[in-house]
């Protein structure tokens, strides 16, 4: 019980580390049943189109995935555009907000895609495929393949004895999969190495508070969910036993749906003031009922991670 | 025992994803075990109709047995005989076509995954479109292989025609590969417009996010406790009546909900933003209860939208 206590502590100190992990096995093993299973080169006119299709075709289903799993896409678009902010709509203001968030939420969402479109090119199968039906492809790789008519390169996937002639006299088609794969992945990992260095430079909090940040987050929105569930379950109890018993109902509290407005706006961190979430700012000025709760502030890409883990409410 | 309260929060959280990718699993078995054990081509010039129905047949099954599934379709259909107002309110006659729209929409999924597991196959595509009398198509197909393709292309799924194996090859490969092609853009339209429609649902919301999930924990808390309270009631009124008959006693009132009570409490919810209230139910046991309602506002109605059958 203890040892299953410490790995579940283990599991929850790493969850995003541990959850993309898994998520690129799944994605790495899906590629290869796809690619030993379900893919079979057409070796004739339609090489080009069917190699891309599995190439491309999932990639772009993952990242649709990605965005509609994220948590804060729901949070950024919720009421975005409801017919009483009509006005607000297509501000600069709200357009600059909508980048500044659309950016990390995009790297995040981009995770399997990558994965796939690498684990692929590593694979080789589906851009042999869709090379060999590209005569353009083929010659920017082999200057001398002048020998080879266009049908036989269209055969070459088909054809071991065809490829490996080829691969005398010029680099394979597998080989240059491989090659872009290897390239693709050394240029995401550097991309993604200087893109978190530049993130915390310009992060305006320092590293422990930082750290501090980040669970207070986790914990907010934890106590938020048992909060929510506990207020739901009081509420709907008070409704049922009123309907059945045909009473009058007992006063109940439950914030306004102002309240509700003004906590779900996306936080931005002002440095004068040392609020570490939207709901902390709310409860901090007495849930001021008039309009001037804006938001105000500079940074938002810095704090990626408030209002991040809400998944598990959220039910996706 | 706090490990695996852990543990089990964690994938209750989850159900939504967990539910769509056991759903994905059991389609892809479930058609795995078609194609290898109840599908057999005929090879001949049935091959279309046969192809289409296996391929058209389940995706129908599927979505009869979503609408089945979904609650909202008998709390929308119930009782609509005797009252057709509860279906056509009046003044808001598109009421129902927006919310047998959304029914339809959820319950889309499982065909949706059908068809684009069998397209992705090939099988069923393959043997339905040899079997296609288009001469436009059998141009495109036959285009450069032998004079045999145009009548023997049915017979080339069982292999059992007389071109050379390269060429049949060649055609069950294009077969396969038109096939599988035509899947995946089924797999991205469907996924890039349930995405747009999501998000044009959510951009329109009068409810903002957290409220929303505090709507959707409150939506799952009353359905428990109504569950339970209909067995508290149950079980008292019951035990009441059988006492009576029994000991041949005069029963004690038990106070119960009307007719009309239940009727109002029936009714689909919709969200009105200058109230604040979270279901039917609610609106009820606050406002009183009133004949018919007149003013109901329809937007749509993300709560009910994500309910789990």
């Amino acid at each position: 019980m203890d040892r299953l206590q410490k790995v579940l502590d283990f599991c929850i100190r790493y969850q995003t580390t541990l959850s993309y992990s898994i998520v690129s096995m799944l994605t790495a093993g899906s590629e290869r049943i796809f690619s030993s299973v379900v893919f079979k080169c057409p070796c004739n006119s339609g090489n080009m189109l069917y190699g891309y299709s599995f190439l491309l075709a999932p990639a772009f289903v993952l990242l649709l995935l990605g965005y509609m799993v994220n948590a804060k896409t729901w949070r950024l678009f919720t009421g975005t555009c409801s017919p009483e902010k009509h006005l607000q709509c297509c501000s600069w203001r709200t357009c600059a907000r909508f980048c500044q968030v659309l950016v990390p939420m995009t790297a995040k969402a981009l995770v399997a895609p990558l994965t796939w479109i690498a684990v692929a090119l590593l694979g080789a199968n589906f851009y042999e495929c869709a090379a060999s039906g590209s005569s353009l492809t083929a010659s920017l790789f082999c200057k001398n393949n002048t020998n080879y008519s266009q049908d036989q390169l269209f055969q070459m996937p088909c054809d071991e004895e065809l490829s490996a002639k080829m691969s005398s006299a010029c680099l394979s088609f597998q080989a240059q999969s491989q090659l872009i794969g290897w390239f693709l992945i050394a240029s995401i990992m550097s991309a993604a190495l200087i893109s978190t260095c530049v993130t915390h430079c310009h992060s305006p909090v320092s590293y422990l508070q930082l750290q501090f940040w980040k669970i207070y987050s986790s914990k907010e929105h934890e106590l938020f969910e048992s909060k929510a569930k506990e207020h739901a379950t009081k509420l709907a109890e008070r409704n049922t036993n009123c309907f059945f018993e045909v009473t009058k109902p007992a006063e109940f509290h439950t914030p306004s749906n102002e309240d509700w407005k003004n906590v779900s706006i996306f936080y931005t961190f002002n440095s004068q003031e040392q609020y570490y979430s939207t709901l902390h700012k709310y409860v901090n000025t007495n849930r001021d009922k008039s309009t001037k709760f804006k938001e105000e502030g500079q940074h938002l890409t810095d704090l990626a991670f408030v209002d991040e883990t809400q998944t598990s409410v959220s039910g996706l | 025992m706090d490990a695996f309260q852990t543990i089990l929060k964690f994938f209750m959280n989850r159900k939504t994803a967990i539910g769509y990718s056991f759903m994905a699993l059991l389609t892809m078995g479930g058609e795995r075990v078609f194609s290898l054990v109840a599908f057999r081509c005929p090879c001949s010039n049935e091959n279309f109709r046969y192809g289409l129905v296996f391929l058209f047949s389940p995706a129908l099954v599927l979505l009869v047995i979503g609408y089945f599934l979904n609650s909202k379709t008998w709390k929308l259909f119930t009782g609509c005989w005797v009252n057709p107002r509860k279906i056509f309110p009046r003044g808001n006659i598109c009421h129902f076509f927006y919310v047998f729209g959304q029914i339809t929409l959820n319950a889309l999924v499982a065909p949706v995954m059908w068809l684009s597991v069998a397209l992705l196959n090939g099988t069923f595509y393959e043997c339905a479109m040899s079997g296609l009398k288009n001469p436009a198509y059998l141009q495109a197909v036959c285009h450069s292989k032998s004079e045999n393709c145009f009548e023997e292309l049915h017979k080339v799924a069982c292999d059992k025609s007389s071109l050379p194996f390269s060429e049949s090859d060649e055609l069950k490969r294009t077969l396969q590969a038109q096939s599988q092609i035509l899947g995946w853009c089924v797999i991205v339209t469907t996924a890039l417009l349930s995405l747009l429609t999501t998000c044009c649902a959510s951009c329109q919301s009068k409810v903002s996010h957290l409220q929303l999930m505090f709507w959707r924990v409150y939506e799952g808390t009353e359905k428990e406790q109504l569950e339970q309270i209909f067995q508290l009631y149950a079980t008292k009124l019951s035990e009441r009546n059988l006492k009576c008959f029994f000991e041949n006693k005069e029963p004690e009132p038990i106070s119960l909900p009307a007719f009309q009570a239940w009727e109002d409490a029936s009714q689909l919810y919709s969200f009105s933003n200058s109230k604040q209230h979270y279901s039917t139910i609610h609106r009820l046991v606050e406002e009183g209860q009133k004949g018919t309602s007149e003013e109901r506002e329809t937007m749509m109605d993300l709560a009910d939208r994500r309910e789990v059958p």
